[in-house]
């Protein structure tokens, strides 16, 4: 299964480039490079990156850090006319929490292959639940989304006191395809391939995901 | 107003001694998998001084043999340790020459003469067991790694299989046996295994969840504590004093989090929360900061003198029963402050204490990474992100746990700390246990419809017991940490029901814990189209008392059901809605 086709593509990615460039502003002040924003009625009512440096609190994920943003002026009930977008695909404890807040809609660049819960290892957004399921849609600046975290893990391994051997210090370019297990969409049709981009076998093992949400 | 109204129909909660609970290690996700997982294998009789070559000719020649970790079974069993079903099986090699052929039938005679010496006339029908004590079975590999033809023709080239000069070929037979996929967690079961389906071992390990000694010694640090560490049945008092502390004051549901490090002997209260998803944001007309409230305890129980300050205590607290309602109003058709069950906000006051005691060069680079969020233009309002997330205190429980610099310095988010819960966390708060690390948690309700911890699905023919989640240990996931249910003690023991309490009501019990929750059921079903019917309803004559908030009889669901539990109550019925289906 790939990413499926989203409709009025562009229009989402011009929401995808903010969140995106939300996460290189976090890659520029050592945060892991993860950025979302939350679009109600087509503006932005919400930003947010990682808060786990601030805070020292391994739960300060960037959703919660625009959520909070959100209802310094708004009600949670906002968030049932909100679309949310996010480099990354939501963690498992993000997936449910925007389940219970009645999200409408989640639009995200890679999957998290080591904490995802909309498809990249669990499908918090759509098992069956006492809370109403929503969709999401994967692969908007996908590649954009694993470079950043690439880099900020090649920026941490130098860093360290003890670099690791230089391959990993080495920043890779090459991007495998789009992959997915089992994004599903729930009440829609299976994800189909989208157009003018081939079907390609699952390859990603984004361990560049993992590692770098390791270090949250 | 029943929504703070203290219950009148139970009697007060029983004293710790009362308690007939116990610590149950939960099951993993993979352990539960355990109980029916089985494979076909294939298995060939052999002298045994053959054994060693024939092992050595599959794995040489069986590609991908040994993909499977079949570690758990012998690899060889003597018939004699071997379930009689297993030596009885049908021979496929026979099967797979369906030509009858009548010489090959074993005269009655020679079956019966298990001391009989060996029948050349017999031809390859020779008879087996006639000194078993030489012979072996031989676990070849999973059925689907090789055909039997394959198999078969294999065999056939290597002695004993093989024709030679010097002496008849021992006659190949093949069997295909079911055995155990994975390897057993207890050495009960594993004795269990070996008398149904092939000899197995328990090694002491469990590869599938924690190790069964560090089970033990954690249940002994919590349920026998030594010196001056705080026992399990404590821990779960103080966090029910913290949920229904901010249950009195309209904030939430009463549900609480307790969080303790334990070192050297010594066992500290790093944090005490209780649920607060109702407190209002300032976007919903609360007060802008996460000040403590005690205006409603002054209120109510403060004795103060002469009649108008009675009245004007009244009049407070009527004022904040209406703003509760109000509140209920609005979290009718939202869960809330998702942000504000008790698990996050106990992990978030740990992360402020953190930041307290930290050493210079952690503070800095915690203050670095804030500037960085006031630069981004991100930290615009710092209270309303503090009335957000409610990691400060808000009752006088919270703060006398909060003030207290008693975490070790530079420790890293939770790592290796206590978690007692009253509730099975929702799967939010359980991979936020997850992300912060946590050591070992411990709950004592389960939540079947909205729990993230339990794995398990089914339990005893009792129904669904929950999700299947188990995301306390999963091999997915980088961090796995050991969790309880304090449960009734005949579950815990394996007993049959011991006690039973005729005088409690459950549904009244019910009624009264879950008002601040008004319409979050009803959410569920509009949303869905369809009631939900979840919880144990076999509990209900053990320790009624407590167990009634998430064991309800789910006779229905809707709001009548359970309306005749609170009569008196004009209001009630609209609120009478369970537990259950909240997100704890
Ligand atoms: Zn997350
Ligand atoms: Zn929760």
């Amino acid at each position: 299964m790939v990413f499926g086709p989203i409709p009025d593509r562009e229009y989402h990615e011009g929401f995808m480039r903010k969140a995106i460039e939300m996460a290189e502003m976090a890659l520029s002040s050592d945060e892991t490079p993860v950025g979302c924003v939350f679009v109600h009625a087509g503006e932005v009512i919400g930003r947010g990156i990682n808060g786990t440096n601030a805070s020292l609190n391994g739960t300060r994920h960037a959703e919660f850090v625009a959520l909070a943003e959100i209802m310094a002026e708004h009600p949670s009930s906002i968030l049932r006319e909100t679309d949310l977008y996010v480099t990354v695909e939501p963690c498992i404890m993000c997936a449910s929490a925007l389940r219970q807040y009645g999200i409408r809609a989640v639009y995200f660049g890679c999957l998290n292959d080591r904490f995802g819960g909309c498809g990249g290892v669990m499908t918090v957004h759509s098992d069956p639940a006492v809370d109403a399921p929503y969709p999401v849609y994967g692969g908007l600046f996908r590649e954009e989304a694993i470079m950043l975290l690439r880099k900020f893990y090649v920026q941490e391994n130098a860093k360290a006191p003890d670099p690791k051997p230089k391959k990993n210090r080495e920043l890779k370019t090459e991007i495998l395809p789009i992959s997915t297990p089992n994004v599903a969409t729930p009440g829609g049709s299976t994800p189909t391939i989208e157009k003018g981009r081939p079907a390609l076998p699952i390859l990603e093992k984004a361990a560049l995901v993992a590692k770098a949400q390791l270090k949250q | 107003m029943g929504l703070s109204q203290p219950d009148t129909t139970t009697a007060a909660p029983p004293t710790g001694g009362t308690r007939k609970r116990r610590m149950l290690h939960l099951k993993t996700k993979e352990e539960c998998r355990l109980g029916n997982e089985t494979i076909q294998v294939w298995t060939v009789e052999l002298p045994s001084k053959h054994a060693e070559g024939i092992l050595k000719v599959i794995k040489e020649q069986i590609e991908g043999q040994d993909n499977i970790d079949l570690q758990h079974l012998r690899r060889f069993a003597k018939p004699k340790y071997l379930p009689q079903h297993v030596i009885g099986k049908r021979d496929l090699v026979k099967e797979m020459y369906a030509v009858p052929r009548g010489w090959e039938s074993t005269p009655p005679t020679v079956i019966q003469a298990s001391s009989a010496s060996w029948e050349w006339s017999s031809g390859s029908a020779r008879k087996r067991g006639a000194d078993r004590s030489l012979t072996l079975y031989l676990l070849v590999c999973p059925s689907n790694v090789i055909q039997l033809r394959g198999l078969h023709d294999l065999m056939l080239q290597y002695p004993p299989f093989c024709s030679s000069a010097d002496s008849w070929a021992y006659p190949l037979e093949i069997k295909e046996v079911t055995v155990p996929r994975l390897a057993p967690t207890s050495p009960e079961q594993a004795d269990q295994w070996s008398d149904e389906y092939w000899p197995t071992f328990y090694r002491k390990t469990n590869p599938f969840g924690a190790h069964p000694t560090s089970i033990g010694k954690a249940e002994a640090d919590l349920e026998d504590p030594i010196s001056d560490n705080v026992s399990v049945s404590a821990m779960m008092e103080l966090a029910e004093q913290a949920g229904t502390a901010t249950e009195k004051l309209g904030y939430g549901i009463s549900t609480g989090c307790v969080i303790v490090e334990r070192a050297d002997d010594q066992t500290e209260i790093i944090a005490v929360a209780g649920d607060a998803r109702g407190k209002s944001l300032p976007s919903e007309g609360g007060s802008d900061d996460a000040n403590i409230d005690t205006s409603f305890e002054d209120a109510g129980d403060k004795k103060t003198g002469g009649a108008f300050a009675k009245k004007t205590a009244r009049k407070k607290r009527k004022k904040k029963e209406q703003q509760i309602a109000k509140l209920a109003e609005v979290n009718a058709c939202t869960s809330g402050n998702v942000m504000c069950h008790a698990v996050m906000r106990a992990i978030g006051m740990v992360g402020r204490k953190r930041l307290r005691v930290a050493s210079q060069p952690i503070s800095t680079r915690a203050a670095k990474a804030e500037s960085g969020f006031y630069a981004a233009g991100l930290q615009r309002d710092e209270k309303a992100r503090d009335a957000f997330f409610l990691d400060l205190p808000v009752t006088p429980l919270e703060q006398q746990y909060f003030t207290r610099d008693n975490l070790k310095p530079d420790g890293y988010l939770c790592l290796k700390l206590e978690i007692f819960l009253t509730h099975e966390p929702c799967m939010m708060c359980s991979m936020a246990l997850v992300h912060s690390r946590v050591g070992r948690v411990i709950f004592k309700h389960r939540m079947p419809q909205t729990g993230g911890l339990t794995a398990e699905r089914v339990r005893n023919d009792s129904g669904p017991v929950g999700l299947g989640y188990g995301l306390c240990w999963r091999k997915e996931l980088n961090w796995q940490f050991m969790c309880w249910e304090y449960t009734a003690f005949k579950y815990a023991s394996g007993s049959a029901r011991q006690y039973t309490d005729g005088k409690t009501s459950a549904a009244g019990h019910v009624a009264r814990r879950t008002g601040a929750t008004a319409g979050v059921q009803g959410k569920a079903m509009d949303r869905n189209g369809k009631a939900y019917y979840g919880g144990e309803n076999d509990d209900e004559d053990d320790d009624a008392k407590d167990d009634a908030d998430d064991h309800p009889k789910h006779t229905t669901t809707t709001a009548t059901a359970t309306s005749s539990a609170a009569p008196g109550d004009e209001n009630a019925n609209s609120r009478m809605h369970s537990l259950a289906h909240v997100h704890v």
